[in-house]
């Protein structure tokens, strides 16, 4: 097999060598785990309102204390999790595919390559909120355009990144030798193009999901993502903003969940990018 | 290196200076902006508020929201029939422009908003109109074909303020856009939307409300009307002195801010203000007046009201205040009281049956509806609260706010199942004959309410002459709401005026829910 894939046990040693980048690893796993298993893991309902106990503080019966709403903050920060992971992978997934393949194709038929990456350039000019705003204008506010938006925002970037490497790496000898075996285009994407360019988009991949989720937070922040009442981390910051002064744990505690998953994806990021890069290894 | 330090001073010391008001300008801070500015085009109370200080109207009310005071007109008569009223106007009054004003003014005023071709949608507070006339350069008679036993009441409201005839044919459609030409304490300067409206003094002005200490001009050089949508904003600035008052303080900070020296509340026991969320009675599921009625008993109010309002306002029962003339406490023991197992019974014996994702159907029909509003504060809160205490009894409320530029009109459309709104008015009659009229369909009659018999006996009440008369009719109506479940009215608002210790003079008024009125007292004193 390529030599990315035979170097993998190696780069996993390297990357937790780093104290940082293992702690990163943990806590993105741990966060993961958390989303997974939100409806198990979470005391109560999030939706749940207790009109009782409204914006109570942490500690006591409510261990993250309650929202504007009385909803239980843990259990909302579980489903948060949930809800804006999904959003990020799901627009990584869909951006990372279409995006690779587009780049891909431009590295191989340089022809359409022109095209291509004159298309790419249209769409790395549209500012992803912007953009955003314009689909929850016409298709309503909603996860979907969020995703939408994001995927949309990620595709140019990713194309960039798999066609400046499949370039590389289309000038191996070993692309040569495949040629003259009379190897056909696809199956010499699939084979050898592809597995050899997964380094440098892992690592973009990587970074790339903490900025995502970052982006589509703001978004839900300005009211474009989930719809009341879905707990998502964005939207529960949004709505914990005006109580700043009073009830400070309802916007900061889903701000702190935001920004340690986009701090440990940055991490992670850096210490794959190190690990991947033979210039660097020992 | 000690240049550097030096500019750093210079820039920390010059900070404070940059973000004072300049003197003898006061900053008045709200949360919406209006769709514009022509009184007889806007019922939005965000309009109001400006539109009081650039005009005046005939009457002025006093600060018991009862009793009629001077205001353009220095005296009146009413015919012992009730329907014809003789107004005296001042002869000092002038336009922002310099032009004097005349009685041929007010008519042209009421005229126009009168006019089917204004499409006013508050033509009818005008009352029944059969001619209005100028007898001479400043008298004025109104006459009605019926007695409209709240007339006066009602030409206190900014729908009524008398405007210049040439502004309006000179800006056509854009009149209280570009541009406004009124008689009040203070003229229109600029208007940036969404952001500030900028009003200068009107030098002449003399003419003030009897109820003010000061009857002008104006003891404000500017006055700026700065939108700042974020409540925790609008603290900051008040707090700081970067602005000086506000009748939009979010109730979760008024223990707080009663507390800072450098602020004054003030606040107005005759202040009705209320919050409902009203059903589209024509749309599948809230057509059903058994599922409206569940929906009401799924709701604790006095529980939603402290936890949105945190105790600074009223939970509601029926439609109308108690405080409020013509008030029927029959119909608020019609109004089912909350009772969540009961609804679930209601709702279970009309067929209603709890489909698999917890929402009920019936006949193929979901017990789902579409909820349209303005995304304030209170609104968000109270509609996620009453959302989930409707899923418990599997009923599904959707929720779509949308911001105040943009909400008027798709209020006005057919596309939701329930609205949330707040309003003001001044008694029984004043609520119900703004919202159920059938003639009021579609907008402000969002519910779409046609009830001949509601009509008869609203016809009854607005000409009634004998006030028992009256207030029997308007009971019949309160209660057959009240039966039909048309809303579930949910808080009764207090109206807090908060300043800075930068003026004084800001008491609170809280006509059509305006904080400030014509802020005649208003003075800069730092």
């Amino acid at each position: 097999m390529s030599a990315a894939l035979s170097a993998r046990p190696s780069v996993l040693r390297l990357v937790f060598r780093d104290v940082a980048a293992a702690a990163a690893a943990s806590f993105l796993l741990l966060v993961v785990l958390a989303a997974l298993f939100a409806p198990w893991l979470a005391p109560v309902d999030p939706y749940e309102t207790d009109l009782m106990s409204v914006m109570t503080p942490p500690g006591g019966d409510y261990i993250l204390g309650t929202d504007g709403q009385g909803r239980d903050m843990l259990s909302r920060l579980l489903f948060g999790l949930r809800m804006t992971l999904l959003m990020g992978v799901a627009a990584l997934v869909v951006g990372g595919v279409i995006g690779v393949s587009i780049g891909l194709i431009a590295a191989h038929w340089r022809r359409l390559d022109g095209v291509l990456m004159r298309l790419m350039d249209v769409m790395l000019s549209f500012p992803a909120i912007l953009f955003g705003l314009a689909l929850a204008a016409i298709f309503g506010p909603g996860l979907v355009a969020v995703v939408i938006a994001l995927s949309v925002a990620t595709v140019p970037l990713m194309a960039r990144i798999a066609r400046s490497t499949a370039l590389v790496v289309m000038a191996q000898d070993y692309i040569e030798a495949a040629r003259a075996t009379g190897m056909g285009s696809f199956r010499l994407i699939r084979r050898h193009l592809a597995p050899n360019c997964v380094a440098p988009l892992l690592v973009f991949a990587t970074l790339r999901l903490g900025q995502v989720i970052l982006l589509g937070s703001a978004l839900s922040f300005l009211g474009l993502g989930a719809q009341a009442p879905t707990a998502e981390l964005g939207a529960m910051a949004a709505q914990g903003r005006t109580f700043l002064f009073f009830a400070p744990h309802i916007a900061v505690i889903p701000s702190l969940a935001i920004f340690g998953i986009v701090l440990a994806c940055n991490v992670l990021g850096d210490a794959l990018r190190d690990a991947l890069d033979p210039k660097l290894r020992p | 290196m000690r240049r550097l330090l030096t500019a750093l001073c210079l820039v920390a010391a010059s900070l404070p200076a940059a973000a004072q008001t300049p003197r003898n300008t006061a900053v008045l801070m709200r949360e919406i902006d209006a769709d514009r500015y022509d009184p007889v085009r806007s019922t939005a109370r965000s309009a109001g508020e400006v539109i009081y200080m650039m005009s005046d109207t005939l009457v002025s009310m006093d600060w018991d929201m009862q009793t009629i005071r001077p205001g353009l007109a220095e005296r009146w008569e009413v015919s012992p029939d009730g329907k014809t009223y003789t107004f005296h106007l001042r002869g000092d009054v002038t336009f922002c422009d310099g032009r004097p004003m005349v009685a041929d003014d007010v008519v042209y005023t009421i005229k126009r908003w009168i006019d089917p071709a204004t499409r006013s949608p508050v033509a009818w507070r005008a009352g029944k109109v059969r001619d209005i006339r100028a007898t001479d350069a400043h008298t004025v008679v109104y006459e009605l074909e019926e007695p409209f036993s709240e007339l006066l009441a009602q030409l206190t409201l900014f729908f009524a303020s008398v405007v210049d005839r040439n502004s309006v044919e000179r800006l056509g459609a854009n009149f209280g856009v570009q541009g406004f030409n009124g008689t009040g304490p203070y003229c229109w300067e600029s208007w940036t939307p969404r952001q500030d409206l900028v009003l200068t003094r009107h030098p002449n002005y003399r003419w003030g409300p009897p109820i003010f200490e000061n009857r002008g001009p104006a003891q404000i050089e500017r006055v700026i009307w700065r939108v700042i949508p974020e409540a925790t904003a609008r603290l900051a600035a008040l707090q700081t002195g970067a602005a000086d008052a506000t009748q939009y303080i979010p109730n979760v900070a008024l223990d707080q801010l009663r507390r800072v020296p450098s602020v004054t509340v003030t606040t107005q026991p005759n202040y009705l203000w209320d919050f409902y969320m009203a059903f589209k009675i024509d749309k599948p599921f809230v057509n059903d007046a058994t599922a409206r009625r569940a929906m009401a008993m799924a709701i604790n109010k006095p529980a939603l009201v402290r936890a949105v309002w945190f105790g600074h306002a009223q939970p509601a029962v029926n439609i109308v205040n108690p405080v409020a003339l013509d008030y029927d406490a029959a119909s608020d023991a019609l109004v089912p009281g909350f009772d969540p197992p009961g609804a679930m019974k209601l709702l279970d014996e009309a067929g209603w049956v709890m489909g698999s994702d917890g929402v009920r159907v019936k006949d193929g029909v979901r017990a789902s509806f579409l909820t349209y509003g303005i995304n304030t504060l209170e609104n968000e809160r109270q509609s996620e609260i009453m959302q989930q205490a409707l899923r418990r009894i599997g009923v599904e409320m959707r929720i779509q706010f949308f911001d105040a530029t943009v909400a008027w009109g798709r209020m006005a459309t057919q596309e939701f199942g329930a609205v949330f709104l707040s309003y003001p008015y001044f008694s029984a009659g004043d609520a119900l004959n703004l919202y159920f009229p059938s003639t009021q369909r579609p907008s402000p009659n969002r519910m779409n309410w046609n009830d001949p018999q509601t009509d008869a006996w609203l016809a009854e009440a607005r000409s009634a002459t004998d006030p028992a008369v009256r207030a029997s009719a308007l009971a019949n109506v309160q209660r057959r709401l009240a039966e039909n479940n048309v809303w579930i009215t949910t808080a009764r608002e207090q109206l807090f005026v908060g300043a800075s210790n930068r003026v004084t003079g800001a008491r609170a008024h809280g006509l059509y829910g305006v904080g400030l009125y014509k802020a005649l007292d208003l003075r800069v004193v730092r």
